[in-house]
């Protein structure tokens, strides 16, 4: 039962991890013995494709600084919008309250890919492409809705006394808020928050759309850059060592996060 | 007063999706392309004749409609064998989880680079393990009949661990109790998968559904990095045509029509896999 067991752990291991080792691998391989991998090299291993990722122009942790302006201006705006309108929704009457969750609801399932190219014109018109802080808008509204459901759900959790002590002790509802409310919501705050990021960080259709200048590219449109860039020549172990680097810091954020993760995701299918 | 704060919020989520939809709807009845100067020109419906006798978005919504059936079955029964694993008491589970995300939390882009690289003919690791045990190279990404088989392993790989996360929540609200009383009435513990287990998973089972139809019928980032819509247009889905619609043919009218029937498609797609469910729960009903 037991090594049956650890056989389904294994394999579960092997699946979430080989298309990653593989890139590893081969982003630590000399051109040639990418070609010939069975044959006699003298040289196999090489740092050169880190090298020609890290000093191309421009050089490849712009986009990891491009990615992480993007996806923390994008999270600051929508906590700065969800929280309020979680807690109000969560003061509403029950019926207003339902159909605002069923709302969300349709609108967090919805393909937003659909909507980039009507999103493209709105940039067009406001002037708002090539500007980092400006993919905060269309990030922040479409990670509303989860972002919303996720905190409407902590608010409702909240016992009511706690909040009526507050009134009655003469706190204003900003005061309730800061004081009371908002500490109390703290890890589905940080839930959503990490949820949000990620979506920020990885987000395509729309940063590939808004942006055109080579260095304000996010890392996703970088690395689909990089790919469309040379479709003849095999320079495979530059991509590998790309996408290693492009890796590297959501592998750190998941072992961090993994917790906030985790609750955000459940929280949102038990409650929403 | 406090309805107020519901203010902003309600705004964004107006003009990121009641805007796209209301402009799609209008545009999909103009010519808005280089033809037209880029000026919308009502064309009283000519977008949608057009649509109807367009052999490639019938084959891309084919393509569509294959990719998203394929994936997410093949997603959610991998999903609830992950979900039982990671449900059982072991040794370290919680790193075991977080590994099992990480395919969940990377850019669509970076893996869809990487499968490229891992389904290449000749360099890549399957062709040289074709070519090791003697066998004529495969072609993944190049033979029409087969590359969607690989863009369906890239997405089975990225979004197993979501739904997997969304069945196990599931699985942990299910009552031990439940199944120590299976167990002292004598049922088996593998029946207690079927008469226990899913039938309590359902709602989950149904959201993570619906959420993982709605994501694969409109893939985009996956095809066009991976294999941008080829070969011979066999991998085309119907947001990548949307995108090139828009983008390099610059049709928007056209383009707007492509994504509005892509919608309706989808809750068609939708009321479809929610009657499937509920036939099999009469079915099930039925049985006992």
């Amino acid at each position: 039962m037991i090594r049956q067991r650890n056989l389904w752990i294994t394999l579960l291991l092997l699946w979430s991890l080989a298309p990653l080792l593989w890139q590893l691998y081969t982003s630590f391989c000399t051109h040639e013995a990418l070609l010939q991998p069975l044959a006699e090299h003298n040289q196999r291993w090489t740092l050169d494709n880190y090298r020609q990722v890290l000093t191309a122009n421009p050089p490849f942790w712009r986009y990891l600084l491009n990615s992480v302006i993007v996806g923390i201006s994008s999270t600051g705006l929508t906590l700065l919008i969800a929280i309020p309108a979680a807690y109000s929704l969560s003061k509403v009457s029950q019926n207003v309250a339902s159909a605002a969750r069923l709302i969300l609801l349709g609108a967090a399932l919805f393909p937003y890919v659909l909507l980039f190219v009507a999103l493209l014109e709105l940039a067009r018109s406001f002037n708002l492409g090539n500007n980092l802080l400006a993919l905060s808008f269309p990030y922040a509204g479409l990670s509303m809705p989860l972002a919303v459901l996720l905190l409407l759900s902590a608010f409702r959790d909240l016992p009511s006394e706690l909040e009526e002590a507050a009134r009655l002790e003469g706190f204003d509802l900003w005061q309730r808020l800061r004081w009371v409310l908002i500490p109390l919501i703290g890890p589905a705050t940080a839930s959503t928050a990490i949820l949000v990021f990620l979506f920020s960080w990885n987000e395509y259709p729309i940063a590939l759309t808004w942006i055109s200048r080579a260095d304000l590219l996010t890392l996703p449109v970088a690395i689909a850059r990089i790919a469309g860039s040379s479709v003849y020549s095999i320079p495979y172990g530059a991509y590998a060592a790309a996408t290693v680097l492009g890796a590297l810091p959501l592998l750190l954020l998941v072992l961090i996060f993994q917790r906030q993760i985790v609750s955000g995701l459940t929280q949102g299918a038990i409650k929403g | 007063m406090i309805q107020l704060l519901l203010v902003p919020a309600a705004l964004l989520i107006a003009l990121v999706f009641g805007i796209p939809l209301l402009r799609y709807s209008w545009l999909s009845f103009h010519a808005d392309s280089v033809l037209t100067g880029l000026v919308a020109i009502p064309n009283h419906g000519a977008n949608w004749l057009r649509l109807l006798h367009d052999q490639r978005f019938w084959q891309d919504t084919y393509q569509t409609a294959r990719f998203a059936t394929v994936s997410v079955s093949l997603e959610l029964l991998l999903a609830i064998a992950i979900a039982l694993l990671l449900d059982q008491r072991w040794r370290g589970r919680g790193v075991v989880r977080a590994i099992s995300l990480l395919p969940w939390a990377l850019p669509t882009t970076v893996m869809a680079l990487g499968w490229r690289w891992i389904f290449n003919t000749p360099y890549g690791p399957i062709e040289q393990f074709t070519e090791l045990i003697g066998l004529q190279p495969l072609n993944i990404l190049s033979n029409p009949n087969i590359t969607w088989l690989a863009t369906v392993v890239g997405d089975v790989w990225k979004t197993t661990p979501f739904a997997a996360l969304i069945l196990l929540a599931g699985l942990q609200t299910i009552p031990n109790d439940l199944y120590e009383a299976f167990h002292l009435e004598g049922g088996h513990p593998r029946a207690a998968l079927f008469q226990i287990t899913l039938p309590l998973l359902q709602p989950y089972l149904l959201l993570s559904l619906l959420f993982r139809l709605a994501q694969a019928f409109g893939v985009f980032d996956l095809i066009q990095v991976m294999t941008g819509g080829g070969p011979a247009g066999s991998t085309e889905s119907l947001a990548l045509y949307a995108y090139l619609n828009a983008m390099r043919f610059l049709d928007f009218g056209y383009s707007a029509t492509v994504m509005i029937s892509g919608f309706l498609l989808l809750v068609i797609a939708c009321l479809i896999a929610w009657l499937i469910i509920k036939q099999t729960s009469h079915w099930r009903e039925a049985l006992k």
